[in-house]
């Protein structure tokens, strides 16, 4: 899999990481005892909740599942392990095969997370298509269906009793080992293609699909890969205790869990450190205030439950004055060390198809509202076409129809021998054609490089990516901005990133839904001259709605009107200047004025 | 089919609209709120365990049975409108995740203070002996509280549906529902609409408490946590902030859960829980909108 991020941040983040968990593995080791036991927790911890973030933090999914994974793992390991004269006396009615079997922790451990990732690839099957607050809830399900699983299954999970008997092999260090990979796997993947297609899905889905992201596919990927994971912490934990029943996997810990990722933040790698070290410090010192305390002048009286209600104050302070949790968006590394690329020679982004994309009789329905009414258009590279029309007229539907964002409720659109209604949203952008939106949707916290590399790993196979972006970025201007994030931009320069990310997946139509809008009339004129030259000098089809008639007529070869649904009028500039539709449309009655004012 | 055999589904069917009636008074008050802030709030249970501590003690004070249910209620009223005034109001335009575990925390919070402010044990709650009575229509025997139960969700539908499309506070409800921004701009108070909000959801919260209270007679910490669950699920089910699907979701899934409990063999009734909820997820797999989906979904603009 390709990484996406600079060498050197990649290697500063794993150096870190391994001096963290050494560190961390020899002050335990020497000092031993309680300290070495809450190292090894925390390590532990730290592996489940970089795994989560691994989800959650990328896709932006709260998934309350995860401990379900960990569940699997941590007894489907134990299974293995368990000494066989143990597994005759606790669990006599385990089949044959799997009371014979004696594993070692690592074959074991190993044997969890495959069994697990195979679970997840049902789980994910199943949340395919849920999105945000639908699929929390569904993980949230998850959860209670394998705690019911793990409770009645008793011939082989002693069901509501404790599992008891596993060796107790999780030492220090192999938590830090544990721990390492977990860091270092979640590390790799944020910054791999895949990881940061799936974070342009959790900034904007709609705009990830444009550009070619199957945001369900990268979901997938990532729900499976940190349920290996989650098994790794699992297995590491029940090596650890010894004992455990299917309570540690329920609510409690998730929340602990929960809080430790939420206040660290969830989108780095660097957070659920941090938010690890906190609610560990936190955690010890609650702890400690909870077996009562004697502070010479007052007695405090023992609370149950102080932890967590502290734990819960952490995590309400923490929603309420940092949301992006301690770390913030980025990691210590990207705020450290500026990123430097190496030089790439651009790629000429000229098109690959030649054949017009043709609508017939386009319908959408909206309740009782016609949007589209009976639209037929046709698209043809080379050509830039103007769609106009007052507001409210269907531009925008149709242009979404068009582009795979919305299916019409009747007709037909094709390219070439293509049928594109039986094509899902993210593949258009293969079929050669990409698009803007009318309210900008960019990857805001991506940088502008990364908004456009990410569109360029997702179409035409990911070939040339680096290149192709050189490309877009020289032709729209934009190399002095490529390492600022794409949200902190002015209107203008966002519009300007907008299609670049749209040119880099090296269409051969593009539509541009108000690309000036927003922009002062010299930014409007450098547009039209990069627009044109778009045209002329790559030979790419463009489709441009705007309420801008200059820009429209000075443009565009062909104009097409719509209004109220229906196409009204479609020909050159001049053809559609003199109609009287058209001219009745935008100033309510004929008049004696021959030309729409400009 | 002999006669036991409709006997046993009749009486089988009002189990389950018994229990559904519950799971969609609790469903409702999680959608009237997530429609119009977008919060799924975790500690919707724990208003209902406020209403049955209260329940609980008005029964310890000799408060009779009758009033004690109003100030129950009244008081999961209350609380709901205070929980969004402490936690819900400083984080109100964050994220749904961000909500999502506010309200988590919300919920562990207000656990562990039952538990050592009140009893970590189950508490009895007194009832009055009519509840525990049954009466025999035809060859059914019928508990009085499932009869309460069914009657209680039934007058809560009709009401709140006069009150959504007849009230102007309802109107204004559903109004910030479809679109808060315009509502806003229409003169609709978001402090107003966000506070009837809870108020309402809080209503929900306690009769619902009240018609679990009065089946089974007792109330502990967790009372209110394992029925939300449930309801979450059947909101989801039945169309996440579509006020229709959370009451369809609800008695779906009462009726899932009773039947399970009915008809499944006596090995697989461990399993009853998991086995209902993949059903569930099965028909979200079906359908991911659910049941019934929400207007703002359906209109919604690329």
């Amino acid at each position: 899999m390709e990484l996406t991020s600079s060498r050197t941040h990649l290697v500063a983040a794993l150096l870190a990481a391994l001096a963290f968990v050494v560190v961390l593995a020899l002050v335990g080791d020497l000092v031993g005892t309680s300290v070495e036991r809450t190292i090894i927790v925390f390590l532990v911890s730290l592996t489940a909740i970089s795994a989560m973030g691994l989800y959650s933090g990328n896709s932006g999914i709260l998934s309350f599942g995860h401990l379900s994974f960990m569940g699997v793992g941590a007894y489907v390991s134990a299974l293995l392990t368990l000494p066989t004269h143990i597994k005759e006396a606790t669990l006599p009615a385990l089949p044959g095969w799997l009371a014979s079997t004696g594993l070692g922790l690592w074959p074991a451990t190993l044997v969890a997370v495959l069994v697990t990732m195979a679970v997840a690839v049902v789980v994910g099957l199943a949340i395919w298509r849920l999105e945000g607050s639908a699929a929390t809830i569904a993980t949230l399900a998850l959860l209670i269906i394998t705690h019911g699983i793990l409770i009645g299954w008793r011939d082989v999970t002693r069901g509501a009793q404790t599992f008891f008997g596993v060796p107790r092999d999780t030492t220090i260090w192999v938590a830090a080992i544990g721990c390492f990979v977990a860091l270092i796997i979640s590390r790799l993947y944020r910054d791999s293609a895949w990881g940061l297609r799936l974070r342009a899905g959790r900034e904007n889905a709609t705009a990830a699909a444009s550009v070619g992201i199957s945001v369900p596919r990268e979901r997938f990927i990532a729900l499976v890969l940190s349920a290996g994971l989650m098994a790794l912490s699992g297995a590491l934990i029940a090596h650890f205790l010894g004992a455990f029943s299917p309570k540690k996997f329920y609510f409690t810990d998730t929340f602990f869990l929960l809080a430790m990722l939420i206040v660290g933040g969830m989108t780095t790698v660097s957070g659920p450190v941090l938010g690890a070290a906190v609610v560990t410090l936190i955690t010890e010192i609650l702890r400690r205030l909870e077996g009562g305390l004697d502070l010479g002048f007052m007695e405090v009286p023992q609370v149950f439950g102080t932890t967590q209600i502290g734990i819960g104050v952490l995590i309400l302070l923490a929603l309420m004055h940092r949301k992006d949790g301690l770390a913030g968006m980025k990691e210590w590394e990207e705020w450290l060390i500026p990123t430097r690329r190496a030089a790439v020679n651009p790629k000429p982004l000229s098109p690959a198809e030649s054949a017009p994309v043709i609508a017939e009789n386009v319908t959408r329905r909206f309740g009782g509202l016609l949007a589209t009414n009976k639209v037929s258009l046709t698209v043809r590279p080379g050509e830039i076409l103007g769609l106009i029309g007052p507001n409210g007229s269907g531009k925008t539907t149709l242009l979404n129809q068009i582009s795979g964002v919305l299916p019409p409720s009747s007709g037909k659109i094709s390219r070439g021998e293509q049928d594109l209604l039986k094509l899902p949203s993210h593949k258009f952008a293969d079929a050669g054609i990409a698009r803007t939106f009318q309210n900008i949707r960019l990857f805001p916290t991506l940088t502008v490089y990364q908004n456009i590399q990410v569109a360029a790993l997702s179409s035409k196979g990911g070939r040339d990516a680096a290149a192709r972006v050189a490309g877009a970025l020289q032709w729209l201007g934009l190399e002095a901005v490529a390492e600022t994030d794409a949200g902190t931009l002015s209107y203008g320069d966002q519009r300007r990133v907008e299609i670049a990310r749209a040119l880099v997946c090296q269409p051969s139509l593009i539509f541009l839904d108000e690309p000036a809008a927003g922009m002062n009339r010299e930014e409007t004129d450098a547009l039209m001259d990069i627009l044109r030259r778009i045209n002329t000098d790559l030979g790419i089809g463009i489709l441009l709605v705007d309420h801008d008639l200059a820009l429209i007529n000075a443009l565009c070869h062909r104009i097409a009107v719509l209004n109220e649904g229906r196409m009204i009028a479609e020909g050159t500039p001049e053809e559609v200047r003199s109609d009287p539709a058209v001219i009745e449309a935008y100033l309510g009655t004929f008049t004696k004025q021959s030309t729409v004012p400009t | 089919m002999g006669a036991n055999d409709i006997d046993l589904i009749l009486q089988q069917t009002v189990n389950a609209v018994a229990l559904g009636g519950t799971y969609a008074l609790l469903a409702l008050g999680l959608a009237v709120v997530f429609s119009i802030m977008g919060l799924i709030n975790f500690a919707h249970g724990e208003l209902m365990t406020i209403a049955g501590y209260v329940l609980m003690y008005c029964g310890i004070a000799g408060v009779p049975f009758v009033l004690g249910v109003p100030l129950a209620v009244a008081s999961a009223m209350l609380a709901a409108m205070a929980m969004e005034r402490v936690a819900f109001r400083p984080v109100r335009n964050a994220s749904g995740a961000t909500l999502l575990v506010t309200s988590f925390a919300v919920a562990m919070i207000l656990q562990v203070l039952f538990q050592n402010l009140i009893s970590p044990r189950s508490q009895p709650v007194i009832v009055p002996d009519l509840l525990g009575h049954s009466i025999t229509i035809g060859g059914l025997v019928i508990g009085v509280n499932k009869l309460f139960a069914i009657a209680a969700t039934l007058v809560m539908l009709v009401a709140l549906e006069t009150f959504m499309t007849r009230q102007k506070h309802g109107i204004a409800m559903r109004a910030a529902a479809e679109d808060f921004a315009i509502a806003r701009l229409m003169g609709i108070r978001a402090n107003t609409v966000i506070a009837a909000a809870f108020a309402l959801s809080g209503l929900l919260a306690g009769v619902a408490a009240v018609l679990w209270v009065s089946q089974r007679a007792s109330v502990d910490p967790l009372m209110g946590f394992t029925p939300v669950l449930k309801a979450f699920i059947a909101a989801i089910l039945g169309g996440l902030g579509s006020l229709r699907g959370a009451v369809a979701g609800g008695f779906v899934l009462g009726f899932i859960e009773v039947l399970l409990a009915a008809f499944l063999p006596s090995d697989w009734q461990e399993f009853r829980e998991p086995i209902g909820l993949s059903l569930v997820v099965l028909m979200l797999v079906l359908r991911p909108n659910g049941l019934i989906p929400a207007a703002t979904l359906q209109a919604q603009k690329a």
